[in-house]
């Protein structure tokens, strides 16, 4: 296993050198960042010269990549058009991010499994069918229509929670991670039911039958175990892209997170900060990638990582 | 053992939670009690230094935050002395400014004359790269402090403007190159706001304006990160604008739309944008009974007159185009009527305003017909309108276009560039043929400042190089003036030389639309779209 994870992890290396470059140079060689800095007149020649001058912009992009790629080596992600250092943007906006995230998954994992695990047992049955076309009209409805109705309904008519999430609280989280949850919800518990039922059909489950054991025990611990492989790969890439922010459900409800940040980065032509936010994404996603190759084993130990 | 460790991450879950609401709580009972507003606010583009800041985000704050030698007047833009006692002038070309004394800067430190200077000479001089400096190109030796090149690889001949000159603590002179008797009008702009000694001390000024930023105004920035900036009352204030909330916190919005919604629940105490999808059928007014308003900004759009383009020369043909344009109609159309069909070429916020000089502003298809006819019609294919994609134009100049098509019979296709620097550059490169797009809003209240940087011979914004010699010569003896009013009236007179000749086809005027929230009343947006703290009564 520790070889295993190792042999990942120095994979990595090439992947995230690949991804900057791609992401920088088209960051960097596609948009001017001095449009529109200066209103509805260009900027003057002195202004421009000196803020090209102190982002690197005046050299080859090369230079200026292998300027940044060492500045990356020492932990500093560069200073962004506005004069913050990335590290500090992100830092001030992962804690947020990571709330919703978990707030999300904790609801995926709950009523997703649980829906799905509910009409896997009763496939066929009235619940199944209902759990089918709640799923249905989940994955039906875009999230900003979604979003934008729970804001209305529960944020400023009911009162229940906060409009908006501003300040990034647990409180105020609660409906941005359960409008954020929603599509997954309904992926999962999909999945889970399918791959249940499949399984249900599976000789051992016969066998465990045949021993005698309870019904809550053969599927609770031998059907389920096998059934969730696929349903962990869903939720560990899910995690991974939650990770790196929800932009339009945190544009809704006015999330500081990594998702609206990388948005206005990008929208306002901040190179610096769209490339160090993608770097950390880059990275939080193929650990997430092989968190969930070993959480594999640990589920079904015929999939060996040896 | 797995167990455990995840009814221990609930009870963590659970108990962060608590704590969070009791913190929400708490927040809003302190609320009330102390008088604190909160503003709808975005994220500043630079550091909050009044020289380097030409965006609105940072603008509000630098605006709340700073007093400068003359405050403009909430309802009609008009200067009033603030932290100057008096500005003097015999001949428009030397003026004496004196002090107020005990103003002080939010660190306790006398404002004196030397920090104007100091301050001016910083912003003005190239090597320092501040986006506000061509708002001191009057100041005499101001062309000796930039660059001598673009890329500022020559230095300036002079590290200061030699028209600035210290007299004692509380008096100091500026000179300008030729007259210029608007000046006073001009000195209420946040680039000429006075910096404390500790700006100047400061090795990273930058950092200094994140960390420690000192101001001259009635609040003090205390607080800026990713979620808000607060504003907390400057107690060393000493000045005539002194604000009603004791703390104002700029609370960052990525969505507009977040933000109407947190006003709906009274989250939100000032609202300076609307979305256009609630701006739709007056939605607005309904959602925001009884605490809603419009101000009239001074913002102007306009369409330009292609430089290269031959057919231009036919001032008929100028005008028929802008005679088939039904402004009002396009407004209601695709703005939801947030904006003023234009009568002129000046904003009527402006000091000089005078209304409907532009008679071929108003919509008149016979008239149209008959002058487009006249002037032998558009040739060389269909007309074209450029603009750029990075503001959302698209909608009004395909309605325009329509117009022009249904009304003229002459083909018109809307162009874009993908960005607003790119027509520019196009235009300067002489490649544009047609009508472009274009905006102003003006740097300070004066009707001149809708004329001579966009009109006059060389000027920097002068893209459809108008060229009128008296024009030009109005300019000059509009600045040379002995007393505004005098001078509003040979700007006048110039402008109606812009209408003889059709300089441009004016569209429409900018207007705010804005919101608050039921605890507060008596709200005022100033003609600059900032809002007027000193108005505010809390419920």
């Amino acid at each position: 296993m520790g070889k295993f994870i190792i042999r990942r992890i120095l994979q990595m290396i090439p992947v995230v050198l690949g991804t900057t470059f791609i992401i920088f140079a088209m960051v960097f060689a596609l948009g001017d960042p001095l449009i529109g800095r200066c209103g509805e007149r260009p900027c003057s020649p002195a202004y421009a010269a000196a803020f090209r001058a102190e982002y690197n912009l005046d050299q080859p992009l090369p230079v200026q990549y292998f300027l940044y790629l060492g500045k990356v080596l020492t932990g500093d992600l560069g200073t962004n058009f506005y004069g913050n250092s990335v590290v500090s943007e992100l830092a001030a906006r992962y804690p947020t991010t990571l709330k919703l995230a978990v707030i999300a998954i904790v609801i995926e994992i709950i009523v997703g499994i649980g829906a799905g695990v509910y009409a896997g047992v009763r496939k066929g049955k009235l619940a199944d069918n209902m759990v089918t076309i709640t799923t249905l009209i989940l994955i039906s409805i875009p999230v900003f229509v979604l979003g934008s109705l729970a804001q209305m309904v529960f944020g400023v008519w009911l009162g229940w929670f906060p409009v908006t999430a501003s300040e990034g609280d647990w409180y105020s989280l609660i409906l941005p991670g359960i409008v954020l949850a929603s599509l997954n919800v309904a992926y999962v518990a999909r999945l889970t039911r399918t791959s249940l039922v499949e399984n249900l059909r599976a000789d051992y489950v016969r066998t465990a039958k045949a021993k005698g054991l309870s019904v809550s025990r053969t599927i609770g611990v031998h059907t389920l175990r096998n059934s969730l492989v696929p349903v962990v790969t869903l939720i560990g890439a899910s995690f991974g892209g939650l990770m790196g922010g929800a932009i339009v459900t945190e544009r809704i409800f006015n999330v500081n997170g990594i998702g609206s940040f990388i948005f206005r980065s990008i929208s306002t032509s901040d190179g610096t900060s769209v490339v160090g936010a993608i770097l950390v994404l880059v990275v939080v996603y193929l650990l997430m990638n092989l968190l969930v190759d070993v959480l594999y084993g640990v589920l079904d130990p015929r999939i060996s990582n040896e | 053992m797995r167990g455990k460790t995840r009814a221990i991450a609930a009870a963590g879950i659970v108990s962060l939670a608590l704590v969070a609401t009791a913190c929400g709580s708490g927040t809003t009972a302190s609320t009330k009690t102390i008088g604190a507003l909160v503003v709808r606010g975005c994220t500043p583009q630079n550091e909050l230094i009044p020289g380097n800041t030409g965006e609105t985000c940072g603008g509000n704050i630098i605006d709340a935050s700073f007093s400068k030698l003359v405050h403009y007047n909430s309802d009609t833009a008009k200067p009033e002395m603030d932290l100057a006692e008096s500005i003097a002038t015999t001949d428009s070309t030397v003026f004496t400014v004196k002090l107020k004394k005990g103003q002080k800067f939010s660190d306790g430190t006398e404002i004196k004359a030397k920090n104007f200077v100091d301050t001016w000479n910083y912003t003005a001089l190239g090597t320092n790269g501040q986006q506000s400096s061509y708002f001191f190109t009057p100041i005499k030796g101001f062309a000796d402090t930039q660059c001598g090149d673009a890329d500022c690889k020559v230095a300036p001949k002079a590290e200061k403007l030699s028209g600035l000159a210290v007299v004692d603590d509380y008096t100091f002179t500026i000179t300008t190159d030729s007259p210029t008797s608007n000046l006073v009008v001009r000195l209420g702009y946040s680039a000429f706001a006075p910096m404390p000694d500790a700006f100047f001390a400061a090795a990273d000024k930058k950092a200094w304006a994140k960390s420690s930023l000192v101001s001259s105004g009635p609040y003090k920035v205390t607080t800026q990160d990713a979620t808000a900036i607060v504003l907390e009352r400057n107690t060393n204030y000493a000045g005539a604008y002194k604000g009603v909330p004791d703390k104002i916190t700029f609370k960052i919005y990525n969505d507009d739309a977040a933000a109407y919604a947190d006003t709906l629940a009274n989250n939100l105490d000032l609202l300076d944008i609307i979305p256009s999808a609630n701006l739709a059928g007056d939605i607005w007014k309904t959602d925001l009974k009884d605490r809603n308003g419009t101000k009239a900004t001074g913002v102007i759009q306009y369409m330009g007159f292609s430089p290269i383009d031959t057919n231009w020369k036919s001032v008929d043909l100028k005008k028929a185009i802008s005679m088939a344009v039904d402004r009002a109609a396009v407004i209601k159309a695709v703005f939801n009527g947030a904006r003023v069909p234009a009568t002129g070429w000046v904003s009527p916020v402006v000091d000089g305003y005078k209304a409907n000089q532009c008679d071929a502003c108003t919509f008149d298809v016979t008239k149209a017909k008959e002058l487009y006819a006249k002037s032998g019609g558009y040739q060389g294919g269909p007309l074209t309108i450029w603009y750029n994609n990075d503001g959302g134009h698209k909608q009004w100049v395909d309605a325009v276009c329509n117009q022009i098509k249904n009304n003229l019979g002459l083909e018109c296709v809307g162009s874009p560039t993908p960005k607003f620097k790119g027509m520019l550059d196009a235009l300067k490169a002489k490649e544009l043929k047609g009508l472009f797009r274009l905006g102003w809003q003006m740097d300070y209240p004066s009707i001149e400042n809708f004329l001579a940087p966009i009109y006059g011979k060389g000027a920097d914004s002068n893209y459809s190089e108008y060229d009128n010699p008296a024009f030009d010569k109005a300019m000059t003896d509009g600045a040379a003036a002995k007393t505004t009013e005098e001078a509003n009236k040979i700007y006048q007179d110039a402008e109606a030389m812009l209408a003889k000749d059709q300089a441009s086809i004016p569209t429409w005027y900018a207007q705010a639309q804005f919101g608050w929230s039921n605890k507060i009343t008596s709200v005022k947006m100033t003609p600059f779209g900032t809002w007027d703290f000193t108005s505010i009564v809390l419920k």
